[in-house]
């Protein structure tokens, strides 16, 4: 059997249980690499030049955990996936560079994902996808549908319960916890709402976030993520903030951020990595927007591999504090 | 961004239209920038926002800033950019120019529109004139890069170089520009030379910041000094002749450096990433290296540096990150070791050019 082999890292929180659904209808095992660990960091970091971001060193780091396990490495290049809204040059690049950084990897599966091309080019580049398991372009359509139902599934099984990507993925898999899953019921006694803004990538890699979800959680916070709101309210958000969108993936930081700003929520934190282009733009808009406001606080976190753990804390602290004592007084502040 | 002034305000003089023109790049510009910029973006974002800055306080009402679709972050400058000259107090309005998709027709259009409907006939020659400009600065200033390696009085093609910008900024009719455009072609054909065999560097990377010297430190002047002739493909005329006009019609010049790159990169990730390998692969065995210029932070630039080093064609390079902490004094350290490799190298190899 053909094992193909999924980074655990960016897309995968969006699409994991798409890939793994068309996979294996096309009679392939689906091998997902561990969670991210300080090795994995350290790996992918030495092979790229510094300033790429974390999330891409994560990415490589997880590649770099595949290799020898698998016969094949999936690695999309997603463009775009709605109309004139493109991601980010490094998704694009990502198969170009994952081959030109690990030349050990395995044989790389890309495809392209542009919904500008129209419907006949796309649908064509997911057949060329499938041809490395199928000549029978049937059965690669099959493989495909039942993707696209199982991506909807997904989604349509975080925003009414109330999951994040981990906690779903799990459920629809089956598989027990890898980590030490956070949930998200409501702690024994909650002081206070916060929301979470920044992309799954970010949000749900512990090892990056130095366990920032459970932090809060210990802390009698509730916490709301961009994955428990509709499509239609982050349009809003975004609509409110940015007026249209011009990043793949910005509903996930503007988009719940212009909705929470109008929510009750006590604060909001927004998650970034050094050096990510749409972020270092899109997080600055965020921070405009809530100044103005002025009546939920906000703080961003830029995340790197150097990002201290004692750091965030006190940070966090601090801002916990600053609700805290808001909440008392009922003044406005912002960081 | 470089001498694009020129071209512009002849042709805003041409069609009477009130206009203020900010300082060209500046300390001061760049501490405006950086002050008022979010950190993590460009250098570009950050010296055009000091432009902008400038411009209004010297009270303009309207501002022209380029924007688009894209993948780069350029193409929502525009927007972030009247979003932080609202937050600090200035009451101006930008108008946002689609360089990608809105081709000659479009650019013709707005320069309509600001020039409170300007009749046609007035506009198109006001624009050839413009682009006659840019078209001469462009053509001086190649002949410029090759003399500065071998003149026997470093500086003296600078010197005859700002003359000339000078004088073609001046220069009020076609004729005018032709004569000063000859007469300093002349003059720098005549400096004196050495006849060293000079070393061959070319210059790839983001549009910007290749343009603009003052964000890379002028880094073709510095290299000029050591006896290095440039050779940069990036030239706004280039760029206008073949966006503008020739694109439409089919034709395009990077096709060349596209197919080159396609081993290593097959896809556009957007700014000139897929150009800057493109050019690694297609000049490796023409030049004796190649200094990669590209902001701190540049999305495009940064997969462009991590596929470089994995192509088979292979020849020296130096990376600069351009941002504004970037020192004189280091930055003329590694320019002096990445020459004096390349040196050592002809030698070795026993290459003559």
């Amino acid at each position: 059997m053909i094992r193909v082999g999924i980074p655990r890292a960016l897309l995968y929180y969006q699409y994991y249980p798409a890939w793994k659904t068309f996979f294996e209808e096309l009679g392939a095992e689906v091998v997902v690499s561990p969670p991210t660990s300080q090795a994995a960091v350290t790996s992918g970091s030495s092979r790229v030049v510094a300033d790429t971001c974390l999330p891409v060193k994560v990415f490589l780091g997880h590649i770099l955990s595949l290799v020898d396990k698998v016969d094949y490495i999936f690695v999309p290049a997603v463009r775009s996936v709605k109309s004139q809204v493109y991601n980010c040059a490094k998704f694009l690049g990502l198969p170009d560079m994952t081959s030109a950084v690990i030349p050990e990897a395995p044989p790389i599966l890309d495809v392209d994902i542009d919904v500008n091309r129209g419907k006949r080019e796309l649908y064509q580049s997911i057949y060329r996808l499938g041809r490395h398991f199928t000549w029978s372009p049937l059965k690669v359509r099959r493989a495909g549908l039942a993707a696209w139902q199982s991506h909807q599934n997904y989604r349509e099984l975080m925003s009414s319960h109330g999951l994040t990507p981990p906690q779903a993925i799990e459920r629809i898999t089956g598989t027990s916890p890898v980590e030490p899953g956070v949930s998200l019921a409501e702690p024994d006694s909650v002081l206070g709402t916060i929301a979470l803004v920044g992309h799954p990538y970010l949000l749900y890699d512990e090892h990056i976030t130095h366990r920032l979800l459970n932090r809060l959680k210990q802390a009698h916070y509730r916490i709301v993520t961009p994955e428990m709101l509709a499509a239609a309210e982050l349009d809003s958000g975004i609509a409110r903030i940015a007026g249209k969108a011009y990043w793949t993936y910005e509903e996930e930081v503007v988009g719940a951020a212009g909705h929470y700003l109008q929510t009750s929520v006590d604060g909001i934190i927004g998650i970034m990595a050094f050096g990510c282009g749409p972020d270092s733009v899109m997080m600055d808009m965020v921070r405009r927007e809530a100044i103005r406001k002025a009546d939920t606080s906000f703080m961003s976190l830029t995340l790197e591999e150097h990002t201290a753990e004692a750091g965030l804390i006190t940070r966090l602290e601090a801002f916990l504090d600053m609700i805290l004592r808001k909440k008392r007084s009922g003044a406005a502040v912002c960081v | 961004m470089g001498n694009l002034y020129i071209p512009f305000k002849a042709l805003f003089q041409r069609l009477n239209m009130d206009f203020v023109m900010p300082p060209c790049n500046n300390r001061h510009t760049l501490s405006l920038g950086v002050k008022h910029s979010p950190e993590g973006l460009c250098i570009p974002f950050k010296l055009t926002l000091g432009n902008l800055i400038e411009a209004a306080e010297l009270g303009a009402d309207t501002l022209l800033m380029p924007a688009g679709n894209g993948i780069c972050r350029l193409g929502y400058y525009a927007k972030v950019q009247e979003r932080i000259l609202h937050d600090i107090g200035y009451n101006t309005n930008i108008v946002q120019v689609g360089v990608s998709e809105r081709k000659l027709f479009g650019i013709l259009e707005i320069i309509k529109r600001l020039s409170n409907d300007a009749p046609w006939i007035k506009i198109i020659p006001a624009f050839r004139f413009g682009l006659a400009k840019l078209n001469a600065l462009d053509r001086v200033e190649k002949l410029v890069q090759r003399v500065r390696a071998v003149e026997d009085i470093k500086g003296t093609a600078n010197k005859l170089y700002s003359e000339a910008v000078k004088a073609i900024d001046l220069a009020d009719d076609h004729k005018s520009l032709k004569r000063v455009e000859r007469d300093y072609i002349g003059q720098l054909n005549q400096v004196s030379r050495n006849d060293a065999q000079p070393l061959v560097v070319g210059i790839s990377g983001e549009f910007y910041v290749l343009l603009e010297p003052f964000s890379s430190l002028d880094v073709e002047t510095e290299l000029g000094k050591l006896g290095v002739e440039i050779r940069r493909n990036t030239f706004i005329s280039e760029w206008t002749k073949f966006s503008w006009f020739l694109n439409p019609l089919g034709m395009n010049e990077k096709e060349r450096i596209h197919r080159a790159a396609l081993p290593y990169l097959k896809r556009d990730v957007g700014g000139d990433g897929w150009e800057t390998v493109g050019e690694k692969v297609l000049h490796a065995h023409e030049y004796d290296g190649i200094v990669h210029l590209a902001p701190f932070t540049c999305m495009p630039e940064i997969v462009a540096q991590n596929i470089m080093p994995s192509t088979r064609e292979s020849i020296p390079m130096l990376t600069i990150l351009c941002d504004e902490q970037l020192g004189k004094a280091g930055f003329l350290t590694r320019l002096e070791a990445f020459v004096d490799l390349l040196y050592r190298k002809r030698k070795l190899t026993g290459k003559n050019n």
